[in-house]
């Protein structure tokens, strides 16, 4: 269970690793490309002892109780005391995301609570919890269209707007680089160019999606452009017709009239 | 490379666990749509003075009848110390960008003067590049993280580009639908019009050529 505290590392516990709370920058030390160089470190960092296993495991327990990801990329929101707050985002199909939601209140006295939901295009509910602080979900997507997460302040709270920090992400920002880095034993720069080489696909392939919806766009403009033409000649047509329709109907009234 | 300094136990142990969670996720900044009613708020949370906030923003309005006597929206952007950092009048979507003169919590605000229910798609993305004083400050990173972050940046800058694409296709795909709704209603209501208008047209003139009212003439 992630708890974020306003993205601030305030745990008094993990003040050395306050320099270490950048924007995913790679803090391994100059062992490059090196096999062997790492593999000595390696032996010199594992002769340490119990006592540095202990305060591995501190600083381990401290970095993971006190928040992961960079959370200076995660939006606040603020919701009214009554009213839905919704946030949508539209994502095609077979695309993973991953969010994270924690109430911040800055008054200790009042205990607020949110209830999110989280429907799909065709309106299936993904995710829906009620009276809650903090919680995460994490789906994959099944149809194109537009997600909609929606937001509320649940019944009895009158203490003015409370604020919600939602860090939601999509794709590529979703993935897990820590289990491919484990699974494939890389680490510093090469995982850091690994990730900008995921970027750089992910880019294409939008690119390539992109076009695909110029293109669909395009076929309805044409569409549209052939309809405005054939209905306004059509439009002439029946104006042409109802005129003519209305002379015949009127002279053969006159006949019938014996006027003309 | 320099040699090494004795580093400090703590720093070498974290450096291995940092290593190992390393799942700073590079790329996020959102495409997110918020409904704008009246005025709405998104904040977003800097960590370092001098970094730059980069992002977009687009209008969807499919609300109103006639588009082009829209407004447009109002969009400012407030630093932690309450001045204005930046801030757009009137307009339907733009790309913005700018230092972050102060660290902390930056609010994004739209407002909207018109009274109809609007879409508003933005993507904000703050991006640190880090510098000599962080470089020196630190002994554990290389001029290559500076590179490697400089490329990390522009690669966030085509990303940001691909967003604003997206959300004004998804804007120009509304008006496109709206464009073909509109022709196909409006004709066929012209032809009803059309049959409706000569036949009452005919139905006058018989009756002017009525008995009764032949009748009634003075």
């Amino acid at each position: 269970m992630l708890v974020k505290n306003h993205g601030i590392e305030t745990d008094p516990k993990c003040d050395v690793l306050h320099r270490y709370r950048r924007p995913s920058l790679p803090v391994f030390p100059r062992q490059l490309k090196l096999q062997k160089e790492r593999e000595t470190s390696l032996k010199r960092e594992k002769g340490y002892g119990e006592e540095s296993y202990l305060v591995a495991l501190l600083l381990f327990l401290c970095f993971f109780s006190a928040g992961l990801s960079p959370t200076a990329q995660a939006i606040w929101l603020t919701l009214p005391s009554s009213g839905t707050k919704c946030v949508s985002e539209e994502i095609q199909n077979n695309v993973v995301v991953l969010a994270d939601y924690v109430l911040v209140s800055d008054d200790h006295s009042h205990h607020p609570a949110i209830s999110v939901k989280v429907t799909s295009p065709y309106g299936n509910i993904l995710h829906h919890k009620e009276n809650t602080t903090h919680g995460q979900f994490a789906f994959t997507t099944h149809e194109a269209g537009n997600y909609l997460a929606c937001l509320w302040v649940d019944g009895h709270y009158q203490g003015g707007d409370v604020n919600v920090n939602l860090d939601w992400r999509t794709g590529i920002a979703a993935k897990d680089w820590e289990s491919v880095a484990r699974k494939e034993k890389i680490e510093g720069v090469e995982l850091e160019l690994r990730k900008l080489e995921g970027a750089v696909e992910a880019i294409h392939e939008n690119l390539i999606y992109l076009k695909s919806r110029e293109a669909e766009m395009r076929t309805v403009s044409e569409r549209t452009n052939a309809r405005v033409a054939w209905f306004s000649i059509m439009s002439l047509g029946i104006c042409i017709a109802v005129s003519a329709l209305q002379i015949w109907h009127l002279k053969r009234f006159f006949q019938k009239k014996k006027l003309i | 490379m320099s040699t090494r300094k004795a580093p400090c136990r703590y720093s070498k142990i974290s450096t291995i666990i940092f290593a190992l969670t390393l799942s700073n996720v590079i790329y996020h900044g959102f495409a997110l749509s918020i409904s704008l009613r009246d005025f709405e708020c998104v904040s977003e949370h800097v960590l370092y003075a001098g970094d730059s906030v980069s992002g977009n923003f687009v209008v969807m309005d499919h609300n109103i009848f006639w588009s082009a006597d829209h407004p447009g929206i109002e969009f400012t952007v407030t630093s932690p110390g309450g001045y204005l950092v930046h801030s757009l009048e009137g307009s339907s979507g733009d790309k913005f960008e700018f230092k972050a003169p102060l660290s902390g919590t930056y609010k994004f605000c739209f407002r909207n003067p018109a009274s109809t229910h609007e879409t508003v798609s933005f993507h904000i993305h703050v991006g640190h590049i880090p510098n000599e004083h962080d470089l020196a400050r630190d002994e554990h990173l290389n001029p290559i993280n500076v590179k490697i972050a400089e490329l990390r940046e522009s690669l966030e800058s085509v990303v940001s580009e691909q967003k604003y694409l997206k959300a004004r296709d998804a804007r120009h795909r509304y008006t496109n639908e709206s464009t073909r709704k509109r022709v196909v209603f409006f004709t066929v209501l012209e032809y009803v019009f059309f049959a409706a208008t000569s036949s009452l047209q005919v139905l006058f003139i018989r009756r002017l050529f009525s008995k009764s009212f032949a009748y009634n003439r003075v």
